[in-house]
C-alpha cells in the first residue's frame, strides 16, 4: 500500500469509527475536547523521573478504549509518526544523565527513567488524541471549536480542507500511478517533471476552487459562510462526564504515587 | 404568457474579442418547457448556461429572465429563481454533509433555521434521498452526489433549472433514476449535454448548436432523428434510435 | 518536523499557542479586510492541495531518497502570507488530528515552526521583496531556495529551543542544534528545489496566479504594522521560552554557558530583568519538580495551572478576535 492509499484508508477508518455508537460517542464534543486537552497538559506537567505516577495516568486511555470499544492495535501503530523525533531527543538521556537511582538494591541510571517517561508521555498523549478523534466526527469537533469562539474563518478553512482532502489525495494518487505505469523503473517522480506533475495538480485545484466559488455565488454566498453544524445539546450527562472525569484525572495526578511506590520498594528517589 | 420564461436576443459572447464562442443567439423558453441543448464538444453549451445565471457577464445582446435583465446588480435576484447543477458534483458540493450543503443556500438568503430545516427535508424528499441526510459527501458515490446536487438547487425553490451534462459518470441505473426525476419536475428545464438519449427521454424541444450558432431548434423527435443534420454537426443518432433504424 | 506532545511542557506549549494566536488574529483581520470572497474557497482547496502534494515522492537525483514540498512557502507565493498562514493552520490541525503527526498540545509550536516562518519570513520578507518588480525564472529559483532553506533552518532551530526549554532532553544543546540544523539544511535545499520547479511551471502556464496575487498584496498591506505584529508575536515566543528555560537549570542557560562560556544573560540587561520580574510574579507556575519529587502538590499545581491557562488563553484570544470584528463593523 502506498502512502496516499494508506492516508485515504486512515481517513476513512477514523470516519467510520467516529460514527459508531458508544457512551463516549454520544457525549458532547466540547466535553471530550476539554478533557482531552486537560489530560494531555496534565501528562506533560509530570517531571522527567515520575515514571510510576505517569504510568498510572494510563488508566484514562485504558478506560476510554474499554468504554468506546476501540482497538489499541490500530492506534499504537500510529506511533511510527512520532517515534523518530522522540527517539532523537530521548535516546541521548541515558548517556548524558549521570544520576543513579536505587530501587530495592538495584541501581538504575536516571537517563533510562527519563527516556521511558518521555516515551510513555508520547504514548498516552497519542492514545488520548485518538480517543477524541475516533469518537468524534470532524463536523462535531468544528462545532465544539465554534462554541469556544474559534474564529469562523479558521473553522471554515479546516472544514473545506477536510472536505477536499480525499478528493485531491485520490487525484494525486491517480497522477502518480499514471506516472509510475509509464516509468516502471523509477521509485518516485523524476526531478525533470517535479514542476509539471505537482503544477498540474495545482492548476486543477485552482480551477476547482473557481468552480466552487461559482457554485457558492449561485447559492447566494456573499463572503459570509453559514453553517449550523450538528447541533448537539449539552446535557446533564456531559456535566457528569466533565466533572467526574476531571476530578478523577486530578486525583491521578495528585496522589503521591511515586512516594508510595518508593516507600514500598525502599528506594530513595523514585 | 405565463411569468416564467427566458428571452435571449442576439446574444454574442467570447472570452477574447476575436474568438467568439456564441454568436447571435436568440431564443425563447416558456413555463414547463424542457429543452435540450446539444452540440459537439466546445460549441458553447456550458457557456450558454453560465451566461443565463450571470457567471459570465461581458456579453452583447439581451438576456431576460422573467423580465429581469441579466446584469451585475440583478444577480442576487436572478439566482434565487434559477438553479444551476454543475457537471462536476464535487465542485458543487463543498460542505461536509448533505444536510449542510442543501441548507447552504437557504441560510445565505437569511431564512430562519426552522424554515431551512423544512426546505432541506422537502428537497431531500423531492429527489428521494431522505436517508442521505447526514451522510458525508466525500463518502458518497457519484450517483448520490448528483442527487444531492439536485437537492441543493431545489432547496431554493427555483422556477428554472439548468443542468450541465447531468448524466456524465452515472451508471445506467442512476441515469434512469435521474431521468425519471427530471421528468417529474415541472420547472422550466434546460439541459446542456451530448447524451442524446437523455435528451430524447427528458426534453420535448431540442436546440442544436454548432460553432456558437443555433443550427436547429425544434421538437426533439424531429431533430434527433435527422441523421444527416446530426452527423454534419459532429454528432450521431441517439443509440436507442440507431438500433431501430 | 512535527513536534510531538511529549516534547513540550505546558508552559512552552502555552507560550507558542499565544504567539501563534497573535499572528493568526492578525492574519484573520487582514484577510477579512482584503474582503475577497473568492479567497475562502481557494484557501480551503489549496490546503487540501498542499496536503496531497506533500504525499508525492519526488526523487532526489543521485540519491535513493525522496523529498517533499515546502507547503507554507508555496502557499505564501500563491495566496499571500496572511491567507497562507491560516491555510497552514488548517493543514497542521488536520495532520495532528487525523494522522497523529504532531500533537494537540504541541499544535501551537507546530504552527509557529512550520507556518509562521514559511509564510512571514519566506513569503513576506523574501518572496515579496524579490518579486517586487516582476517575476523572472532566476528570481523564482532564488526566492524559493533562499526562502525554503531559511524557513526550515528557523523551524528546526525552534524545535530545538522548544524542546530544550521544556527540559525534556539531556542532549547538549549544541549537539542537538547541530544535528537538527544539518539535517534540515539538506531538507530545505530539496524542498526549495521542488517548490521552485512548481512555481516555475505556474509562471509559464498561468503567470497571473503569481503576479496578480503579488499586486493585491503590495497594494494593501502596511509593512510597519505587519512588522510590529510579528515582532510582538516573536517577543511573546522568546519571552515565554526563556522563562520556561530559566526554570530548568539543565536547559537553555546551561547550554548558553557551554556555547558562550558564560551563563550570564544579564548582559541583555533590561529584558532579562523584566523576565525575572515576570517570573517572580508567576512563581506559582515555574518549577515542575522541586527538589526531589516528593512535594507533588507543587508540580501538580503548575501542571493544572498550565492546562487551565492554555484553555483560558485560547478563549481569551477568541474573544479578542470578536472584539476586533466588532471594531471593524
Amino acid at each position: 500500500m502506498n502512502k496516499i492509499t494508506r492516508a485515504l484508508t486512515e481517513i476513512n477508518e477514523l470516519n467510520t469509527l467516529a460514527q459508531h455508537q458508544s457512551p463516549l460517542h454520544r457525549l458532547h464534543p466540547l466535553a471530550k475536547l476539554l478533557i482531552t486537552i486537560s489530560y494531555i497538559a496534565l501528562l506533560m506537567s509530570f517531571g522527567k523521573y515520575e515514571l510510576v505516577a505517569l504510568a498510572c495516568m494510563g488508566l484514562y486511555p485504558w478506560w476510554g478504549f474499554h468504554v468506546s470499544g476501540l482497538s489499541w492495535k490500530k492506534c499504537v501503530w500510529r506511533l511510527r509518526v512520532l517515534l523518530p523525533l522522540i527517539c532523537l531527543v530521548g535516546l541521548a538521556n541515558p548517556f548524558f544523565d549521570k544520576h543513579v537511582f536505587t530501587i530495592g538494591g538495584w541501581q538504575l541510571k536516571a537517563g533510562y527513567i527519563s527516556f521511558f517517561t518521555l516515551m510513555l508521555k508520547g504514548l498516552w498523549a497519542l492514545l488520548a488524541s485518538y480517543l477524541l478523534i475516533a469518537t468524534t466526527t470532524i463536523e462535531q469537533l468544528c462545532f465544539a471549536l465554534r462554541l469556544l469562539h474559534v474564529p469562523k474563518l479558521l473553522v471554515t478553512q479546516f472544514l473545506l480542507t477536510y472536505r477536499y482532502l480525499t478528493l485531491l489525495l485520490k487525484q494525486a494518487d491517480t497522477m502518480s500511478q499514471a506516472y509510475a505505469l509509464r516509468a516502471p523503473k523509477q521509485k518516485g517522480v523524476h526531478f525533470k517533471v517535479w514542476g509539471s506533475l505537482a503544477g498540474q495538480l495545482l492548476l486543477r485545484s485552482i480551477d476547482r476552487a473557481n468552480n466552487l466559488y461559482a457554485s457558492m455565488l449561485l447559492r447566494g454566498y456573499q463572503g459570509e459562510y453559514y453553517y449550523g453544524g450538528p447541533v448537539t445539546p449539552w446535557s446533564k450527562r456531559d456535566w457528569q462526564y466533565l466533572l467526574s472525569l476531571g476530578l478523577a484525572l486530578l486525583c491521578l495526578r495528585l496522589l503521591p504515587w511515586s512516594t508510595a511506590f518508593s516507600k514500598l520498594l525502599g528506594g530513595k528517589f523514585l | 404568457m405565463s411569468h416564467i420564461h427566458i428571452d435571449m436576443q442576439n446574444l454574442s459572447f467570447g472570452y477574447e474579442s476575436n474568438q467568439p464562442i456564441l454568436q447571435h443567439i436568440s431564443l425563447h423558453a416558456g413555463e414547463h418547457e424542457s429543452i435540450g441543448i446539444i452540440g459537439a464538444n466546445g460549441v458553447g453549451k456550458s457557456t450558454l448556461l453560465k451566461l443565463l445565471v450571470g457567471l459570465e457577464l461581458g456579453f452583447s445582446g439581451h438576456i431576460r429572465v422573467e423580465e429581469i435583465p441579466v446584469e451585475a446588480k440583478t444577480l442576487p435576484l436572478l439566482r434565487e429563481k434559477i438553479g444551476y447543477v454543475f457537471q462536476d458534483s464535487d465542485s458543487q458540493l463543498f460542505m461536509s454533509t448533505a444536510y449542510e450543503d442543501i441548507a447552504f443556500a437557504p441560510r445565505n438568503y437569511g431564512l430562519p433555521e426552522e424554515e431551512v430545516d423544512r426546505r432541506v427535508t422537502y428537497a431531500l424528499k423531492q429527489v428521494g434521498i431522505p436517508h442521505l441526510r447526514d451522510k458525508q459527501i466525500f463518502k458518497m458515490s457519484g450517483g448520490e452526489k448528483k442527487l444531492v446536487s439536485l437537492a441543493t438547487i431545489l432547496s431554493m425553490t427555483p422556477d428554472i433549472i439548468l443542468l450541465d451534462e447531468p448524466s456524465i459518470a452515472l451508471d445506467p441505473r442512476n441515469r434512469r433514476q435521474l431521468i425519471n426525476l427530471l421528468n417529474s419536475f415541472e420547472h422550466l428545464k434546460i439541459i446542456a449535454t451530448h447524451d442524446l438519449d437523455l435528451v430524447l427521454d427528458t426534453c420535448q424541444r431540442t436546440i442544436l448548436l454548432a460553432d456558437g450558432r443555433i443550427v436547429a431548434d425544434g421538437p426533439s423527435m424531429e431533430i434527433l432523428t435527422n441523421k444527416k443534420l446530426l452527423e454534419d454537426n459532429g454528432l450521431e443518432l441517439p443509440l436507442s434510435l440507431s438500433r431501430k433504424i | 518536523m512535527h513536534m510531538a506532545d511529549a516534547l513540550v511542557s505546558p508552559s512552552v506549549a502555552m507560550t507558542m499557542y499565544a504567539a501563534s494566536a497573535v499572528v493568526a488574529a492578525y492574519s484573520i483581520k487582514k484577510v477579512r479586510e482584503e474582503n475577497n470572497p473568492r479567497k475562502i474557497p481557494l484557501m480551503g482547496i489549496m490546503g487540501a492541495f498542499v496536503f496531497a502534494a506533500q504525499m508525492l515522492n519526488f526523487t532526489i537525483p543521485g540519491t535513493g531518497s525522496s523529498g517533499h514540498l515546502c507547503g507554507s512557502m508555496l502557499l505564501a507565493a500563491l495566496l499571500g502570507p496572511q491567507a497562507a498562514f491560516l491555510t497552514m493552520i488548517g493543514i497542521l490541525a488536520i495532520q495532528c488530528l487525523l494522522f497523529a503527526d504532531g500533537g494537540l498540545l504541541a499544535l501551537g509550536c507546530n504552527i509557529w515552526n512550520m507556518a509562521f516562518y514559511g509564510c512571514f519570513i519566506g513569503g513576506l520578507l523574501i518572496w515579496q521583496p524579490i518579486m517586487q518588480n516582476g517575476a523572472s525564472k532566476f528570481k523564482i529559483i532564488l526566492a524559493s531556495m533562499l526562502g525554503s532553506i531559511l524557513t526550515l533552518q528557523l523551524g528546526s532551530f525552534s524545535v530545538v529551543l522548544e524542546t530544550t526549554a521544556s527540559g525534556i532532553t539531556e542532549l547538549p544543546f549544541s549537539a542537538f542544534a547541530i544535528t537538527m540544523q544539518g539535517i534540515h539544511l539538506a531538507i530545505g535545499a530539496v524542498e526549495g528545489a521542488i517548490i521552485a520547479s512548481v512555481l516555475l511551471f505556474i509562471y509559464q502556464a498561468r503567470p497571473e496566479l503569481l503576479l496578480g496575487n503579488e499586486k493585491a498584496n503590495t497594494a494593501r498591506f502596511s509593512f510597519a504594522q505587519t512588522m510590529a505584529v510579528l515582532t510582538g508575536a516573536t517577543a511573546i515566543a522568546a519571552g515565554g521560552l526563556s522563562l520556561a528555560a530559566s526554570e530548568n537549570p539543565d536547559g537553555l542557560e546551561w547550554s548558553l554557558e557551554k556555547i558562550a562560556g558564560t551563563s550570564e544573560l544579564e548582559s541583555s540587561g533590561l529584558w532579562h530583568g523584566a523576565a525575572a520580574k515576570l517570573q517572580e510574579l508567576t512563581a506559582l507556575l515555574p518549577d515542575y519538580s522541586f527538589q526531589g519529587s516528593d512535594s507533588a502538590w507543587g508540580t501538580v499545581f503548575s501542571g493544572l495551572a498550565g492546562s487551565a491557562l492554555v484553555i483560558l488563553l485560547c478563549l481569551a484570544c477568541c474573544y479578542l478576535f470578536k472584539l476586533f470584528k466588532h471594531n471593524e463593523a
